[in-house]
């Protein structure tokens, strides 16, 4: 009897030490958002709406500010951030297409083709792909990658055809989009493993009992069951893309320039700068308040939109719980 | 398992990845400076000026040894500037010249000098630039090398500059431009290293950057003189800019020693001249 009270006491101080952690991590997120945000406000504040929208050159808008004067009531913040806003979601994007359709195939295969002894090496390969640090790929990028795009796959013609809007250097959407591509496929592609190994062989089975071959099998049966999980997938790879500043600042163009759709297969030649890549790039002007206050604005924009997909992606597996198919 | 070691690491990156860059520069500072004795001599600043302050750093103590500790942070010109201004730093080092912006009662020390050099792909061998040519290049005038006088490339020009938060391109904007504007179709890059790298893998392009990085390009005639630590140590060489190290008010103590030992001292100009240009 004492042995048993004792044990339930150890068990309520060890269920209260790790809610006191859990809370403290709450908090620590909840004090980052609350301080980024309020050392953010006086960018938002300045320009309204007018922060998200299209305007002048956003490199003289930032510089501007940069160069603000010292007198604080002279601070300089206008800014219209679109071509930013716009770089970081057609890069994110892009990569986020295009990872997707990989990273399902390579999952079906993994999961219900492979071979066991290749997939016993896929998987630790996949898992370590993920863990690549960005400035790995970011030297790729930068030191083979744009030097490839630039010299054998863009023509002089086409870069003298714009050269009075923008210089095409090899820096551009594609190799962005291509690197981004790469580091956030093995994440969706474990996810999504995962979620197929737990759709339960019974389902399948009754499926090939009808005679329905595999790949039929595979695509109607597990991946309809694990669409919440594929979404939430690539919810959190998108979470991921927009975080990465290190890659993108080498390799994306590192100029504020909006890549315009009509320009045709130019487009994906063109250079722009991503709200990551930014605040990277203008690390050395913090001290500057005004500017440090406009990367933090920077920052709150790709804070709130992770912690928004975060949650998102928590509530698109809810269904899966439903079925009884959480691994 | 997987699945939650997977998402939750994806979920932390995705938290973590904006403040860690924002605050990551300044970490080393504050830690250094907590508690300022009078006996530790305190640096941080710009990355340019860091090598040269850690080789003086490094002789004054063989010269002195025990006299004063050093510690020495980075983080750009700015970050220097501010951190003495508010009292973190017993010296900043800064890279460009004083701005009507900085706080007031800063007393900035010239302790060295440093040449920018204009340089392009070796496989592009431009003649001797003017100043007219260089500012007409980076403005945006001249848009293609066949019309650049003794280049060997053809087609477009590829600029590529820094962000208007570095010290080099303010140095640069004085020194070379002048008054005209950079193009806005320029690439923006952070550092000096990654200006050298772009510039190596292009034939076309064209950049900036300190004497130091000019290494494996071809650096540019700058109005009939070369950019070489000769030519700018003798001062034929006009694009050169000065080091600075940035104190509150006119340095005092071990600082003033230090400080006064790079500007005056035979073995500090030794050091200075191995890759820079000592005053006087």
């Amino acid at each position: 009897m004492r042995r048993l009270v004792r044990s339930t006491m150890s068990d309520k101080r060890a269920e209260r030490m790790l809610g006191a952690l859990a809370s403290v991590v709450l908090l620590v997120i909840v004090l980052m958002v609350v301080s980024v945000v309020s050392k953010a406000w006086p960018s938002f504040a300045h320009n309204g709406l007018g922060w998200f929208g299209s305007g002048p050159n956003v490199d003289h808008q930032l510089a501007d500010i940069f160069n603000s004067p010292a007198d604080s009531s002279h601070y300089v913040y206008k800014l219209s951030a679109w071509p930013l806003l716009y770089g970081t979601a057609l890069i994110t994007g892009g990569a986020l297409v295009i990872g997707l359709v990989f990273a399902l195939l390579a999952a079906i295969f993994i999961v219900e083709f492979a071979p066991r002894p290749l997939r016993r090496v896929l998987e630790p390969v996949v898992r370590l792909l993920a863990a690549v640090p960005s400035v790995i790929y970011g030297l790729i990028g930068v030191l083979v990658l744009v030097p490839f795009v630039g010299n054998q796959l863009i023509s002089t013609h086409r870069k003298e055809s714009v050269i009075y809007v923008v210089q095409l250097s090899g820096n551009s959407l594609l190799v962005a989009v291509a690197i981004l591509t790469v580091m956030i496929t093995p994440i969706m592609v474990a996810l999504i493993v995962v979620a197929l190994r737990a759709v339960p062989v019974g389902w399948r089975e009754g499926s090939a009992a009808l005679g329905v071959n595999r790949w039929r099998t595979v695509w109607t049966i597990s991946v309809r069951a694990v669409r919440p999980a594929i979404i939430a997938a690539a919810v959190l790879a998108t979470a991921r893309a927009l975080g990465e500043a290190i890659m993108l600042s080498m390799v994306s163009g590192s100029v504020g320039f909006a890549p315009n759709p009509l320009d045709g297969l130019t487009f994906v030649f063109e250079p722009t700068r991503p709200l990551a890549a930014a605040i990277v790039e203008g690390a050395e002007g913090f001290s500057v308040k005004p500017y440090g206050q406009t990367l933090y604005a920077f920052g709150a924009i790709l804070l709130l939109s992770s912690l928004c997909l975060s949650l998102g992606a928590h509530y698109a597996k809810r269904p899966l719980r439903r079925f009884g198919l959480t691994p | 398992m997987t699945h939650v070691r997977v998402a939750g690491a994806a979920l932390v990156v995705a938290a973590l990845a904006v403040p860690a860059v924002s605050s990551g520069s300044n970490v080393g500072v504050r830690a250094a400076a907590k508690k300022p004795k009078a006996t530790v001599i305190t640096m941080s600043g710009s990355t340019s000026v860091a090598p040269l302050a850690a080789k003086l750093a490094k002789r004054y103590l063989k010269q002195f040894p025990g006299t004063v500790k050093f510690k020495l942070a980075q983080g750009g010109s700015d970050v220097g500037v501010a951190d003495v201004a508010k009292g973190r730093v017993t010296i900043g080092n800064s890279s460009r010249d004083p701005k009507p912006s900085d706080p007031a009662g800063l007393n900035f020390n010239k302790i060295a000098r440093d040449a920018i050099c204009v340089v392009t792909n070796p496989g592009n061998t431009v003649g001797d630039l003017s100043q007219s040519t260089v500012q007409d290049i980076f403005s945006g005038k001249v848009r293609d090398w066949s019309d650049v006088p003794g280049a060997s490339a053809s087609g477009p020009i590829n600029l590529v500059v820094r962000t208007a938060a570095s010290g080099t391109q303010d140095a640069f904007q004085k020194l070379f431009m002048g008054s005209a504007k950079i193009a806005d179709s320029a690439a923006q890059k952070a550092s000096n290293g990654l200006v050298q790298e772009a510039v190596k893998s292009d034939k076309q392009a064209i950049g900036y950057v300190s004497l130091d990085f000019a290494r494996g390009l071809n650096a540019a005639t700058f109005k009939g003189t070369a950019c070489t630590l000769r030519d700018a140590k003798s001062g034929a060489y006009e694009g050169t800019r000065n080091f600075w190290m940035v104190t509150r008010g006119t340095p005092t103590g071990p600082a003033k020693k230090f400080i006064s030992w790079i500007q005056s001292n035979g073995n500090a100009a030794k050091v200075i001249s191995t890759e820079w240009v000592p005053l006087g």
